[in-house]
């Protein structure tokens, strides 16, 4: 086993690299997920992000106020055009809205009274202007004798209406604890594509010097006994990353493993590191070069994380998309992640998909291998 | 005439190895083409009507009929649960007012924000003659949101900073303890300090060569219009060149590390800084400017990202000379820090 304990020794070498590495991307999968539960919430109406300046601070305007806050999320805002329109670009706000001073009498005259900042082609701009549009026309209705009947129009705006949502087995019982499961283990996807390319490769470079390389083909050591204990410190070393992750999803979220069907989860993410091992394995054998492998790190860990719907959910994906996707394996690990379902023979196909993925990337792995082993 | 010689060594020292060019051209260029294939139908956002399913006999039919953003379906109650599910509808309003939907969203929404209306001005019982409703309180002002494209500007930012590679090599080249090369370099009467300078240049067009390439088929090939601005775009594309050279030869001369271990750490910082300036997800960026503003001004790749899109989209140039005063910063402190750990070393023997 002298390889195997070389290449253990080597990543030891490099334990702080590799630390690293799994920490800033351990990083970025918290925040990623943490996210994710505010950004799906569970079947209610949708709340618009509205920031307010209120110049007038009359009875009306902070009436409407309420009305706003009771029915959308507050951002806080500042009175500067370039800084509203920056929020509304960035969908930091959906709307901003600014209450001039004399806007109570604007309203009493029936007048254009309050200036809005929005997206014209998104619905939540219709919405806003509803909401507003009807607390006033309440208002101006509940007016007389120079008062406005604030209180009537509060109580009349506590009418509201039901609303039944069907279902269809448990269709849309994603809870926001389900949510960060599923956000975090896809995005623990693209973080093992990176890290193990990356880690893996900066393990490998040393026994690809050429004059080491070299050295070892004129050894009485077989080729196959030494690709399957490079393939064994590669495991090692994928099964600790992969455990972080796993421990680390433990540790955080272990208090509610219960509710939800952890172990769909855990085979997945198991069944896709091993895919994703064994394509490191092929992408080892096929080239020395350094830069290459940094770049594949980079880009196939991206690129496929992106078109497979690791940041963007695959239902706001194109057909087309989803089409080129169904060519990397991230793509049927995150369907099983997204996968609502009671027992693992339902994702029975994708689970099969990774391993294919697996085998013909360690096959090819080793076909590489073998024509490098001539002169 | 040393230091042009410089410039032509280096510069075919990093061209002849082609491999390196070939990924410093070709991989933004994939990343950009997955970039746009995951996000092209995300970037259109387009407003139909909202599609309401209701009875004939309903009393409030007429209602919603005059509402110019509501398309009306007459359906009957047992086509409910399937016209639904087919999403041909996005509610449906029964007798009593109440509405049934498939999902929860801001269509839905609406549509109960616009029955509950009806409710509550039965509620609030009032004499009305209904010229009350069609008064427009609001004087609206528009600004396409545009979120997703940020990954692009973001995008940009980060393989403008990936001259760090070449700084890194550069780096290697300078120094005795880390390259053969160094060691006979070190052992000439060359200056370090042209050399240094010779090679923050090659890297820095090198690089520079191959962001053009990438805007050029961000620009023609995949046709995403980014640029409305080009003289102070250039002004941050260059500035996050030179701020990634210098990191590079920084990260390069600082630690006895491998190339390899070096170039993780390049690798490592520059796609974290890009994933909180919003390159995975423009949310990242979103939570940050709730959080923690002050890091979105720290950070050099928001700096850029957010400086590109202000510039060209929004128009906007207050936060132009800050940027660029913070970016000259970290560049200046760098080479400064590059210089400490490259000067007064010499070996007698190595």
């Amino acid at each position: 086993m002298t390889v195997f304990k070389y290449f253990l020794k080597i990543a030891l070498k490099n334990k702080w690299i590799i630390i690293m590495y799994i920490s800033i991307f351990f990083v970025m999968t918290l925040l990623n997920s943490t996210d994710a539960m505010k950004r799906e919430e569970a079947f209610e109406e949708t709340r618009l992000n509205i920031g307010i300046i209120d110049k007038s601070n009359s009875e009306l305007s902070s009436s409407l106020k309420d009305y706003l806050k009771e029915k959308n999320n507050i951002v806080a805002t500042k009175e500067d055009e370039e800084y509203i329109k920056e929020q509304i670009f960035l969908e930091i706000a959906d709307a901003v809205i600014i209450i001039p001073e004399d806007f109570t009498e604007r309203v009493i005259e029936k007048e254009e009274a309050i200036i809005i900042y929005k997206d014209d082609r998104k619905p939540h701009s219709i919405q806003i202007e509803n909401q507003i549009n009807k607390f006033l026309a309440f208002a101006n209705i509940t007016y007389q004798n120079g008062q406005f009947a604030l209180g009537d129009v509060k109580e009349a705006l506590k009418e509201n209406t039901q609303v039944h949502v069907l279902s269809k087995s448990g269709f849309f019982e994603n809870s926001s604890i389900e949510t960060w499961f599923r956000y975090y283990f896809n995005f623990t996807g693209y973080v093992i594509l990176a890290v193990y390319i990356a880690i893996i490769g900066i393990v490998m470079s040393d026994f690809r010097d050429e004059r080491i390389d070299n050295r070892r083909k004129i050894s009485s050591k077989k080729l196959l006994e030494f690709n399957k204990e490079i393939y064994l410190g590669q495991l090692t070393l994928a099964i600790a990353v992969t455990s972080v992750f796993i421990i680390a999803s433990i540790l955080l979220m272990g208090r509610y493993i219960g509710h939800i069907y952890y172990i769909k989860y855990l085979i997945n993410l198991m069944v896709f590191s091993l895919s994703i091992l064994c394509l490191t394995f092929l992408i080892n054998n096929i080239t020395r070069n350094k830069h290459v492998i940094t770049t594949l790190s980079t880009v196939l860990s991206l690129g496929s994380s992106f078109i497979s719907g690791v940041m963007v959910p695959q239902e706001l994906l194109g057909e087309k998309v989803l089409l080129v996707a169904k060519f990397f394996p991230v793509y049927y690990f995150v369907r099983i992640n997204d996968a609502v379902i009671n027992s693992l023979s339902e994702v029975a196909f994708e689970l099969f998909m990774q391993v294919l993925f697996a085998v013909a990337f360690l096959l090819l792995g080793l076909m590489f291998s073998k024509k490098a082993q001539r002169i | 005439m040393n230091i042009i010689r410089n410039y032509i060594y280096q510069g075919k020292n990093l061209f002849r190895d082609g491999t390196f060019l070939f990924w410093a051209m070709v991989y933004p260029i994939i990343l950009a083409f997955f970039f746009n294939l995951a996000f092209s139908s995300m970037m259109n956002v387009n407003f139909d009507d909202i599609q309401v399913g209701i009875e004939e006999n309903n009393y409030i039919f007429p209602i919603l009929e005059e509402i110019e953003f509501i398309n009306i379906h007459k359906i009957t109650q047992d086509q409910v649960d399937e016209k639904l599910f087919n999403e041909e509808i996005d509610a449906f309003v029964d007798s009593d007012l109440h509405l049934t939907v498939k999902k929860s969203g801001i269509r839905q929404t609406i549509i109960k924000e616009v029955v509950e209306q009806i409710k509550q001005t039965v509620k609030l019982n009032r004499p009305i003659d209904g010229t009350e409703f069609s008064v427009n309180y609001v004087a609206g002002k528009n600004q396409e949101s545009n979120s997703v494209i940020i990954i692009f500007y973001s995008l940009i930012a980060m393989v403008s900073t990936y001259g760090v590679f070449a700084g890194i090599e550069t780096a290697s080249l300078m120094q005795a303890n880390l390259s053969n090369l160094g060691l006979r370099i070190n052992a000439t009467p060359l200056k370090k300090q042209n050399f240094l300078i010779a090679g923050v240049i090659v890297s820095l067009l090198l690089n520079l060569l191959a962001n053009t390439g990438l805007l050029l088929f961000i620009n023609y090939v995949l046709k995403i219009h980014l640029f409305t601005n080009i003289a102070y775009s250039l002004i941050f594309i260059i500035l996050g060149n030179l701020l990634g050279v210098i990191l590079g030869i920084f990260i390069g001369v600082s630690n006895k590390k491998s190339p390899n271990v070096k170039t993780a750490i390049a690798i490592s910082l520059t796609l974290f800084l890009s994933f909180l300036s919003g390159m995975m997800g423009p949310w990242i960026k979103a939570i940050i400017e709730k959080y923690a503003p002050f890091l979105n001004r720290i950070n050099p790749i928001s700096i850029i990202t957010n400086n590109l899109y202000r510039i060209n989209l929004l128009g906007n140039t207050k936060s132009l000379g800050e940027g660029i005063a913070v970016l000259l910063i970290y560049s200046m402190v760098l080479l400064i820090g590059s210089y400490v750990f490259l000067r007064r070393k010499s070996y007698d023997s190595i």
